[in-house]
């Protein structure tokens, strides 16, 4: 019998049997739960930036000290005489000499920081805005933009999301200067490390996609347009088919894109405030120039409509406008505007928003909320003082505002509860799905709160659902983006399945634990770690700190087999300094039905920080699609990358480069067929680098869907100098 | 928990007291514990991360107000992790296999008594998880967590007289509930 003996059971449980049962109970092992590490790291991060602003609201010493009443007076007197102290320190001291200023980043140090978001850089004063975004530097070469709130700077990479499985260091020089015209003492830098792209699905498509968090269940996600301004969703619209998203731009002009991307049109070329597309989906109708405008989109004619006082807001009830204005809510009638519910004549007011339906409207009045019934012309107040509005229901039948607890309370327009949500930047589905966005997750819910599910980490300001309730848009650094969510899940792959095998396989080996590690070897696998060459536990310095797959996929069906290229990363101190790759074939035992090592080939270390470096590789079909962690000149991509065939014969291809990701396509590939990726040294990233090596990948071209619905394909490895002792074994081909 | 460690871990605690900053030290000794504990309530990987979030959010909020009363600072986060399960949940059970959590393959018994084993054990965990709340807590807390009986006390706000009683009771239940367990040597 298993279990330890526990002597403070010993007067609880006196009776034999109850002794024997409490052994038996202790002596269950408890197995690791799934953990998501992006979460682990995510959470962190929240919190950090919670205890910041903890840190920053905190009465002062001198406050807290003074507090009792008792002591108020006394306090008062010594601060005075404190602060005439220091008027006549500071008056007698050299600008360098006070507060040092202090940096921090709550993703600093931090092993898996999602690639959608900005790299926040918190000071603990007011800072020069120009010396100090000047002196920041950035590895690898990232092309950024800059934001700042309060004493917080944003940096943003113009691509949207950081590289990915990439350690980046974000250095404030010395040059950065307070507001004061201090400089800072020193260079002070924020080292972090971003997570793995998506993994390749086992038939990747051919069109290129852009990377996310393994956690995550956006498909699509990419970039609409700039925006360039405030955020304001009042004035993204889309479509009645979900195929195109309206939004007014920092200028006032009123654009159209397709959801799908493509050029910006403009609909209206300044002036715009406010846009609301008709339920039909026959008309859009804007504020323009004090007037509204409503464009008919098959005849593409403009009717302008003339009101007064000024429109503020514009929408629909069924076929007909209606509006807002400084003293109620307007229709159109027969004999001109028909003011069909007026507002309360005191205090300051002002309509936030017209109900779907046309039946209803929101307003603050001071600093409460009102539901405004527009049939009725009565108002009922919502929530709470200061309670902010989320949104409606897609039929306007209910609505979202500030609860008492801290959350978002779901109501319908008769005031009774339907349920609540965390507070989020909310979006109501026709499907009744709720998208919850923040600066770092999205998550999705029904109106009664179940099924709360995360869908992404990373930025997902202000989402709006398309009316197909599939697609929506964001805000993320000033641009505007779009994605889909899933309806469910997607079920565990045999992929899926020989990825958790070589994770559980690489972490065992990272942690230094020989014996886990080597019983995720078959006979072919212990043979390969016992032969030289490859090490199953890693020791020295610099140390094994982290692993990535490159690149992976099935490569066979009886019994299932998948090939992974596995990068190791060797750090020294907190700098990750060399990387070199393992290539494994993960072969799925068919009586046990465990997925093992069976063989395993490793290639020659690298030094990082020599110029950009390949983090993840995609094969298709007809393309290839390498994804790089810095920002590429783009001027030397087509010449630097190229495919070989098993004869060493270029292919004909045609080599697109967008967001650090380079898209060879139009190969033809020969399912199963052997090829070369060739990276060359005269690919060079914005800073003018060029790479320190040749880089290639041996690949196998997938192969068609089988009658077992398995896919195939494969892609193997062979790092830079490459050399033909360094080629995979060619079981890892497919037949 | 040793002398040092504990003294360790009261330093950690009043570096957060005073500047919630230093939270993340905390959080990084006892988030692996805490999430553990609660995926095995909840059994689902995403409500196990929403009700792990609410935690340590609330844990961190509190820092200033935790007073040190001589139990390690785990039992405090277990008393919060307690009660944000019970709120979360209280009208719903885990659907997920018991298997799933509990890993029943001991190791020791012959390979013969093995089955057998398994069989005892599911059956006695799957009775633990239909006891009363507080009998389900506090057998969970005890032998699952390997909590003392004090630091149960501590996280379920009761005294450790009745946390002795809620697992005697508990034990005593299973007991009487699993007329044909089969003993193993």
């Amino acid at each position: 019998m298993n279990g330890h003996h526990d002597p403070e059971l010993d007067d609880v449980l006196q009776d034999e049997e109850l002794r024997r049962l409490a052994t038996l109970l202790t002596s269950t092992m408890r197995p690791e739960p799934p953990l998501d590490d992006a979460f682990r790291s995510g959470l962190r991060r929240q919190l950090m930036q919670q205890a910041w602003d903890m840190g920053e609201g905190r009465p002062s010493l001198w406050r807290r000290i003074f507090a009792p009443p008792g002591l108020a007076w006394v306090g008062a007197t010594a601060g005075l005489v404190l602060i005439a102290g220091l008027v006549v320190f500071y008056s007698t001291q050299q600008p360098g000499g006070l507060q040092q200023v202090v940096v921090q980043s709550p993703i600093d140090g931090s092993r898996a920081v999602a690639l959608q978001q900005a790299i926040l850089v918190n000071f603990n004063q007011a800072m020069d805005h120009p010396s100090t975004e000047a002196a920041v530097q950035i590895s690898p070469a990232t092309t950024v933009t800059y934001s700042w709130s309060s004493n917080t700077l944003a940096v943003q990479p113009a691509s949207g999301i950081l590289a990915p499985n990439t350690q980046y260091q974000v250095t404030i020089g010395s040059g950065a200067k307070t507001a004061s015209g201090q400089s800072l003492s020193a260079a002070q830098t924020i080292t972090f490390v971003t997570q793995p792209p998506a993994p390749p699905t086992p038939s990747p498509s051919p069109t290129p996609r852009a990377p996310a968090t393994p956690s995550s269940l956006l498909t699509g996600e990419h970039q609409l347009a700039p925006l360039g301004g405030a955020l304001a969703t009042s004035t993204v619209q889309w479509s009645a088919d979900s195929s195109t998203v309206y939004f007014v731009n920092s200028k006032g002009a009123l654009d159209a894109v397709q959801a799908k991307g493509g050029d910006v049109s403009v609909v209206a070329p300044d002036g715009v405030s406010s846009a609301a597309i008709a339920p039909a989906g026959d008309r859009l109708a804007y504020i323009r120039g004090g007037r509204i405008e409503i464009l008919t989109f098959a005849a593409g004619t403009t009717a302008e409509l003339t009101a007064t006082p000024a429109p503020t807001l514009v929408g629909w009830a069924k076929d007909k406008v209606i509006w807002a204005a400084a003293d109620g809510v307007y229709s159109q009638a027969a004999d001109g505007p028909a003011r069909l519910a007026a507002m309360p004549t005191n205090g300051a007011l002002k309509i936030l928003s017209l109900a779907p339906d046309g039946t209803h409207a929101v307003y603050l009045q001071d600093l409460n909320l009102f539901l405004l019934d527009l049939t009725t012309a009565k108002s009922t107040q919502l929530g709470q003082a200061n309670a902010a509005f989320f949104g409606w229901s897609p039929d306007g039948s209910q609505l979202m505002y500030s609860g008492t607890a801290g959350n978002i309370a779901i109501a319908d327009v008769q005031g009774d509860s339907v349920g609540t949500v965390p507070t989020a930047d909310a979006s109501w589905s026709s499907q009744d799905a709720i998208l919850l966005g923040s600066e770092t997750d999205l998550y999705q819910a029904h109106p009664d709160g179940s099924n709360m599910t995360k869908l992404a980490n990373g930025t997902y300001r202000l989402p709006i659902w398309a009316p197909n309730a599939t697609a929506f848009t964001f805000f993320r650094g000033g641009l505007l983006w779009t994605a889909s969510a899933p309806a469910l899940p997607a079920v565990p792959s045999v992929l899926d399945q020989a990825t958790t095998a070589v994770n559980t396989f690489m972490l065992a080996r990272q942690k230094g634990q020989a014996d886990p590690a080597a019983a995720l070897l078959d006979s072919n696998g212990k043979q390969a770690y016992a032969s030289g060459g490859l090490n199953l536990i890693i020791n020295g310095d610099p140390f094994f700190s982290r692993f990535y797959v490159l690149t992976q996929a099935v490569t066979g069906t009886q019994p299932d087999a998948a090939t992974f290229v596995v990068r190791l990363v060797l750090t020294h101190g907190k700098l990750d300094v060399a990387d070199f790759e393992e290539t494994l074939t993960v072969v799925r035992n068919p009586t046990t039905r465990q997925f093992l090592i069976d063989q395993a080939t490793v290639g020659a270390h690298r030094d990082l920080g020599k110029g950009a470096e390949v983090v993840g590789v995609v094969a298709a079909a007809d393309s290839v699609q390498v994804t790089f962690d810095s920002d590429l000149d783009p001027g030397t991509v087509a010449d630097s990358m190229r495919v070989l065939d098993s004869k060493g014969r270029q292919l004909d291809a045609t080599t697109s480069y967008a967001n650090r990701t380079v898209t060879i396509s139009g190969l033809g590939l020969k399912p199963g067929a052997q090829y070369k990726l060739v990276v060359l040294t005269t690919l060079r990233d914005v800073l003018g680098h060029n790479i320190a090596a040749e880089y290639d990948l041996q690949l196998v071209a997938p192969v068609a869907k089988t009658k077992a619905d398995h896919k195939s394909g494969g892609v193997t490895a062979s790092p830079a100098p490459a050399s033909p002792s360094a080629s995979p074994s060619p079981t890892a081909s497919p037949s | 928990m040793s002398d040092t460690s504990r003294d360790d871990e009261r330093e950690l605690v009043e570096q957060a007291r005073r500047d919630p900053r230093q939270f993340g030290a905390l959080y990084d000794r006892h988030f692996q514990q805490i999430y553990r504990f609660v995926y095995s309530r909840v059994r689902e990987q995403t409500a196990a991360e929403d009700v792990t979030s609410e935690i340590f959010m609330k844990a961190l909020k509190a820092m200033p107000r935790y007073q040190d009363t001589g139990r390690p600072f785990a039992a405090w986060l277990y008393q919060i992790a307690v009660n944000a399960i019970a709120d979360r949940y209280r009208t719903m059970r885990p659907s997920q296999p018991l298997d799933d959590f509990h890993d029943l393959s001991v190791a020791g018994p012959a390979l013969e008594d093995l089955a057998a084993h398994r069989d005892e054990l599911r059956r006695i965990w799957g009775l633990v998880e239909s006891l009363p709340h507080q009998q389900r807590t506090a057998l969970v807390l005890k032998f699952q967590e390997d909590m003392k009986i004090e630091d149960i006390a501590v996280a379920m706000g009761k005294s450790p007289g009745a946390v002795k009683l809620l697992i005697h009771r508990g034990v005593s239940r299973l007991r009487d509930e699993a007329d044909s367990l089969r003993p193993v040597e």
